[in-house]
């Protein structure tokens, strides 16, 4: 209880009274006591019930316990609680001067009783004092007098103590001391109330509670933030660090199987059986002599031994039974039971189906498979015993075959069905080059020939159309160019004209190839008259004539001709074996992009049969060089046959065209020239007219020409705002709507328009580049290269880009950089445990290349921290 | 006497002090930095700071190591002809630098005449070990450069426009008369690119294993050799041109056209990236620096001009014809014209070319193709007579880089570096204009979101907000009335940035306009007193 007073004591204006109502006090805050116990104690003491009641008047305030000190709940740290203890215990030999009288006798009670009475009190004042207890008695009253008006205002001069009033003046401890000096204890009374005395200083007044409270949250906060700011380096250090190393010193040791095996323990039951058995100090003793103990030990009582017999005896009967109830099964063949077996089973199975998804998947599969097969194997079309039934007819049938049959149609159409979940279909695009697919023709000589045919004058038409283009802007769009293209055009088309004739011809030919040929039929056209089957009555004249309409048409002939004819050459002028050839050769031709009749080269070939076309077909064996086939031709024939009577004009034809054909055909020109005329005499030729024309109109008007380019795609990219347009008949109800013309709305927005796409063209790349376009399309498969947004920790796009210019792969840096520039954030082996992070020392100004050096310390430490764990675990045990 | 110097062009090779070895440790590594790093002073963020003040010194460690690298293992320096007195070094022959030159060296210097098929054009592996030769009448031939010897020849007997090698000796393409073919080393035609038509030109991307081409109707085609998908086919709209270059350095297609544009294609658009009026007549060739930024042009309008791609403005301007230009890997710049040859060089470094040697040819011989050889001072010439090899001194870069291209390399590391490249192949995409764009942040779209679209966003973002399930709280915090309030705040938070963003360009725009219309609004007898700008 002495205890208890103490700590209340900094409480200033209660300190007075405490003495006299620490009992209720206690009485108040203990637990509650029935009403009879009460009456007892009033009994026993009135006077204090009285105070009780006065205590409990509305005036005074009843402090309890401070929240502190009652330890409910530990939102009261122990530092702040301690330091409340300690100013109380400063307080302990103090006391302030007007309460001497009392607590003076209250000090020298604490060291005596711990219950006190006021009886009790009394008697001991009087025993102290030596004065008579009507004294006290009298001084009690007039104390319950005081007491019991209510202090309402701090003590000061203005409302001064109750001592003060009651005029007594003070006490000093020395009055006190005085009566004791027979007592054996006053010596040690005396000298402690010197010290006292000598001591003395002024005490101040507590802190009122919230300011105390104050205070010590304030020391409470300097103290945890000491605490927690030391780490603040360690974790600062931790988060720059480029890499956090979490592996450092792990002695994995060498473990072998002898070691990992003698540390094993047995844990579960099993394991504890079998160890208690191998390290059974009978077998173990067994092993250690000549084992023959071990035979004893291994003895089995008989009852064991047939109780094992019998029960695998059971198991056998058992499974036994199962085998034959299974055979018995298997063996039925009754219908009906299967029917309803496969119905049970097919139930089972779609119930799984509708339950299962991984099932529905694999049924599909399957399906898909039994139909694969079914369609590969045809085996419900194809088997023998169907086939038997169909060979003998089905309507000789009963009605059992039909309906088997029937059912194996069901079952082909039912695996056949296709299954649409499984397959989308896909249409394989075929390639269909102009080349290859006339190869695999399988049906007879003429089927095909008049396939190849009709394949050929589609081609030429084709060929017609696709020269219909003409060029609408650069050199070939100018007039005479022009001019010149249309004139090649209508011989172009003029002899895809004929060249289409000629096919019909042929067609018609092969038609009646074996009919007799009527040589009048040719009226029509000159080129019937070299029919294959005419060969042999050509004489030289006609031939002249032919040859002569023969290079009119035929501005592009083949070199396919040119190879043929040394095949003939070889063959030598035999006729009858050229007309065979001639078939073949038809076949092979019209395969050809350009088309001819071959009919006529032949007739050329028979004519000239000189020995100098084996040089020609040396040169011209690939097929593709079409004008120097031309050429060769026309030289054959002023070599071979002077009869003809316009040689010189045929060149300079062949001439005239070259010029007017694509420069390519030039190049070949040249090169063709330079083999024919000599070999050891090259030289370049001045560019063709062509080339000279192109060069000289080229620069023309090239920059004007860049600029509406330039204009055009500046549209394009930046598009121009919509012209501002009315309705018609919108706001245009009279003539004066009419008038005001547009609503300034629109003006307003059209030119806005106008104002920002003159901005974006300021803000273009080449906005100041009067001779460059440089195009803004942003291209869409470009963009996964790009990030999207800025990362995260990135404020500042510049930041960013500067960041990402350096590449940091092995083959743009030098060996030793590429391991710090791709090391990981973290560094740590697998199984590796993180430890929570330990505090050290860190100095919080260090550099970051410093820290290298500093890992490395931290590894030494780490081995240090180790041995000091070691330490502990020794001490521990 | 004219000698050809070994000298560098950086400082000199023996520094006298420590500091001057750090300098010229710092001046080489610069060039491994890549440009300065970003200025971290004004970050806030704390912890970005320090990571990218740590990676910058990583860089600069990488760069300090790759300088010291390049400073003790790169054995041989390049040398150039250097005159004394009032000697010119264009003046100097062929036979000189011969005669001076060692054996090795001098060997380079042959005239291989082959009259009968025609002009010849060349082309070098990346290594410069072979060379695959095509005469414009079907002569095809791979000759090993070290010893002189022909490894295959083959006579297709029709047009061969041009060759190319693939990307090592093994395969080279040729431009015939209707299709372009691969061959391999033996000669045997291994495809027939029919998809490409009459090809004129043709050019071989390495990194990205394409095969480009434009043909007679001025089509561009891009080809993927290791797939054989076409990766681009795009019509120029500009006519027939045989003149073709990829910039080695970002992989984009030039053409040259007869209305003096070249135009810069990229496999992936179908419209160039950049088109610029180069010439007042058709450009006639056209050549990339190494270095990417560098083009040089020639037109018939008797002009070579040299570009800086950067800016995309001609810095010097030369009277000349070419009928091809050639830029070494040291940057000399090689035109042909006629039989006479000039090679130019930036002698100061500034963009300043001036003429650096010439070479004529015999009389009548018309050059057809330059090309100089990798790794090597030498210059192969494709005329019409055959093909010729000369002297540049200070043509190539005198050291190789065994990793990128090795003239010395076994069959083994051939197939290791084949494997490593298809590996490495890029795909099509990369190619653009500025590839070390690559990674950064996305080019946005200038033009504004329609309103449409920007309603659709807020609404996704509310839906986005709608569809977020509450915790389910106790003690009546889940009430219909507690949460009611929270989800109308949600929403309300969700659409919040996108309506202040609207209400930020109202502002900015009523803001604009009243700068604009300040002036305007004024009537007229007001106008006066209205506060003059002080313009210019």
């Amino acid at each position: 209880m002495a205890d208890k007073k103490r700590k209340e004591r900094p409480n200033a204006n209660r300190a007075k009274k405490k003495s006299k109502s620490s009992d209720i006090r206690l009485k108040k805050t203990g637990p509650r006591l029935p009403s009879s116990l009460k009456k007892e104690i009033q009994t026993l003491n009135p006077n204090n019930v009285d105070i009780d009641d006065v205590d409990s008047d509305v005036y005074e305030y009843e402090e309890d316990l401070p929240e502190e000190e009652s330890k409910k709940n530990k939102r009261y740290d122990p530092v702040s609680v301690n330091d409340d203890l300690d100013s109380d215990f400063e307080d302990e030999d103090v006391q302030s001067d007007d309460e001497i009288g009392d607590d003076d006798d209250e000090n020298a009670l604490d060291d005596g009783s711990g219950e006190e009475d006021d009886g009790r009190h009394v008697r001991m004042l009087q025993g102290i004092t030596g004065m008579p207890t009507e004294t006290f008695e009298g001084n009690k009253k007039t104390m319950m007098k005081n007491t019991a008006v209510p202090e309402l205002y701090p003590e000061s001069e203005y409302n001064p103590s109750r001592d003060v009033l009651d005029g007594d003046g003070h006490v000093s401890i020395e009055d006190l001391l005085n009566s004791l000096r027979e007592n054996p204890d006053y010596h040690k009374l005396r000298k402690r109330s010197q010290q006292i005395e000598n001591n003395a200083r002024t005490v101040y007044a507590p802190l009122p509670m919230a300011d105390q409270a104050k205070v010590d949250r304030k020391v409470a906060y300097e103290i945890s933030k000491k605490q927690v700011t030391k780490w603040q380096p360690i974790i600062q250090r931790n988060r720059e660090a480029p890499t956090i190393y979490f592996d450092d010193q792990i002695n994995l040791g060498f473990s072998t199987i002898g070691a990992i095996a003698s540390e094993f323990e047995p844990r579960t039951d099993f394991e504890k059986k079998m160890a208690a058995l191998v390290h059974d100090d009978k077998v173990m003793e067994a092993h250690k002599n000549d084992g023959s103990r071990l035979l004893e030990l291994n003895k089995v009582s008989i009852e064991d031994e047939t109780d094992r017999q019998n029960r695998i005896a059971k198991m056998r009967s058992l499974l036994f039974r199962h085998e034959m109830k299974a055979k018995h099964v298997k063996k039925i063949k009754s219908r009906t039971y299967h029917r309803l077996l496969k119905k049970d089973r097919l139930k089972a199975e779609s119930s799984q189906l509708e339950m299962d998804n991984e099932a529905a998947k694999e049924y599909a599969i399957k399906r898909d498979r039994q139909r694969v097969e079914e369609r590969m194997t045809l085996r419900h079309k194809n088997n023998k015993w169907f086939q038997h039934i169909k060979h003998r007819g089905l309507d000789k049938q009963d009605e059992g075959t039909l309906a088997a049959v029937k059912e194996l149609g069901q079952i082909r159409s039912e695996l056949t069905r296709k299954q649409h979940s499984m397959y989308n279909s896909s249409s394989s695009s075929e390639d269909t080059s102009d080349d290859d697919d006339d190869e695999n023709t399988v049906d007879s000589d003429l089927d095909k020939a008049n396939k190849l045919l009709i394949k050929a004058k589609q081609k030429t038409m084709k060929v017609l159309e696709e020269d219909e283009e003409i060029p609408q802007s650069g050199l070939l769009s100018l007039p005479f160019m022009r001019r010149g293209l249309e004139k090649r055009r209508a011989e172009t088309i003029e002899d895809v004209n004929l060249t289409l004739q000629e096919y019909e011809d042929s067609m018609k030919k092969l038609e009646d190839s074996g009919g007799s040929e009527d040589p009048k039929d040719a009226s029509t056209s000159g080129r019937r008259v070299f029919g294959m089957a005419k060969a042999k009555t050509i004489d030289a004249g006609n031939n002249k004539v032919k040859l002569d309409k023969f290079y009119d048409n035929s501005d592009s002939e083949d070199d396919l001709d040119a190879r043929k004819s040394g095949n003939f050459e070889n063959g030598g002028s035999d006729l009858a074996q050229t007309d065979v050839v001639n078939n073949s050769v038809l076949n092979q031709e019209v395969v050809d992009t350009r088309k001819q009749s071959v009919f006529k080269n032949f007739d050329e070939i028979v004519e000239n049969p000189g020995p100098k076309t084996t040089y020609e077909v040396s040169i011209f064996a690939s097929d593709t060089w079409k004008k120097a086939k031309n050429r060769s031709g026309i030289d054959t024939d002023i070599k071979k046959s002077p009869k003809f009577t316009e040689p010189v004009s045929h060149n300079i034809k062949n001439t005239e065209k070259e010029l007017e054909e694509d420069s390519d055909t030039d190049n070949e020109g040249q090169m063709v020239d330079g083999i024919l005329t000599s070999a050891s005499k090259p030289s370049y030729e001045l560019p063709s007219q062509e080339e000279l024309i192109r060069q000289a109109f080229a620069a023309d008007d090239v920059e004007n020409d860049f600029e509406k380019d330039k204009q055009e795609i500046l549209n394009e990219e930046n598009p121009e705002p919509e012209k501002p347009l009315l309705l018609p008949g919108w706001g245009q109800w009279t003539h004066v709507q009419q008038k005001k013309g547009l609503p300034s709305w629109m003006l307003k927005k059209h030119e806005d328009d106008q104002r920002k796409r003159e901005e974006a063209l300021k803000k273009r790349k080449d906005a100041q580049l009067k001779n460059v376009i440089i195009s803004e399309k942003l291209s869409k498969k470009a963009e996964k290269l790009h990030t999207k947004s800025l990362p995260y920790p990135f404020t500042s796009k510049e930041v960013y880009d500067q960041s990402m210019r350096m590449p940091i792969g092995p083959e743009f840096n030098p060996a030793i950089a590429i391991g710090s520039l791709n090391r990981p954030e973290v560094v740590k082996k697998p199984g590796v445990i993180i430890k929570p992070v330990e505090f050290e020392e860190v100095n919080p100004h260090d550099k970051p290349e410093q820290r290298t050096v500093k890992n490395k310390s931290k590894k030494a430490k780490g081995s240090d921290s180790k041995a000091i764990k070691k330490s502990k675990v020794k001490g521990k045990s | 006497m004219e000698e050809t110097h070994d000298n560098d062009t950086l400082p000199n090779n023996n520094p006298s002090t420590v500091q001057d070895i750090t300098d010229e440790l710092e001046l080489r590594s610069k060039k491994y930095l890549r440009g300065e790093g970003a200025n971290l002073k004004g970050l806030k963020d704390k912890k970005l700071r320090t990571q990218l003040s740590a990676r910058e010194q990583l860089y600069g460690q990488s760069a300090k190591a790759a300088a010291k690298t390049e400073k003790w293992l790169m054995p041989s320096d390049g040398g150039y002809l250097e005159a004394e007195g009032i000697e010119k070094t264009w003046r100097i022959k062929q036979e000189t630098i011969g005669r001076e030159v060692d054996i090795l060296s001098s060997r380079n210097q042959y005239d291989i005449t082959l009259p009968d098929l025609g002009p010849y054009t060349l082309d070098f592996t990346s290594s410069g070990r072979y060379m695959a030769v095509g005469g414009r009448k079907g002569h095809l031939a791979i000759v090993d450069m070290m010893n002189l010897s022909l490894i295959r020849e083959i006579q297709v007997r029709e047009t061969v426009r041009d060759v190319v090698f693939l990307h090592n000796e093994l395969f080279f393409a040729a431009a015939q008369k209707k299709y372009p073919y691969i061959y391999n080393r033996d000669g045997t035609e291994l495809h027939c690119l029919k998809e490409h038509g009459a090809v004129l030109r043709l050019q071989f991307l390495e990194n990205h294993f394409l095969l480009a081409s434009t043909n007679k109707f001025g089509l561009l085609l891009y080809q993927d050799v290791t797939m054989g998908t076409i990766a681009g086919k795009y019509r120029t709209g500009l006519g027939r041109t045989n003149v073709m270059q990829v910039n080695p350095y970002n992989g984009v297609v030039s053409l040259g056209h007869s209305a003096g544009t070249v135009t810069m294609w990229k496999p992936t658009s179908s419209s160039p990236l950049v088109k610029m009026l180069c010439h007042q007549g058709p450009v006639s060739a056209l050549a990339f620096h190494s270095n990417g930024h560098l083009m040089a042009t020639a037109g018939k309008d008797k002009k070579i001009k040299l570009w800086d791609l950067r800016k995309f403005e001609a810095f010097q301007t030369l009277p000349g014809h070419a009928n091809t230009l050639e830029f070494s890997q040291k940057g000399l710049l090689a035109c042909g014209n006629g039989s006479y040859i000039q090679v130019l060089r930036d002698v100061s470094g500034a963009q300043n070319y001036s003429k650096y040697m010439t070479h004529s040819m015999v009389k009548g011989y018309q050059i057809g193709k330059l090309a100089f050889r990798p790794y090597e001072d030498v210059l192969g010439i494709g005329h019409s007579m055959g093909w010729s090899s000369i002297l540049i001194p200070g043509a190539g870069e005198p050291n190789f880089d065994s990793w990128v291209a090795n003239p010395f390399e076994t069959p083994k590391q051939r197939r290791e570096k084949e494997i490593h490249s298809l590996l490495d192949k890029l795909p099509p995409e990369t190619i653009m204009l500025d590839p070390s764009k690559i990674g950064t942040v996305k080019q946005t779209r200038k033009e504004k979101l329609t309103v449409q679209e920007r309603e659709a966003e807020i609404e996704a973002a509310v839906e986005a907000v709608k569809g977020k399930k509450l915790k389910k709280k106790t003690k009546g915090r889940s009430k219909a009335g507690k949460i009611m309030p929270k989800k109308q705040d949600a929403i309300a938070t969700a659409k919040r940035p996108y309506l202040e963003q609207k209400i930020q360009e109202e502002k900015d725009i009523s803001r604009k306009k009243q700068k604009t219309n300040e002036g305007v609004e004024l009537p007229k007898s007001l106008q006066r007193f209205a506060r003059k700008k002080p313009s210019s």
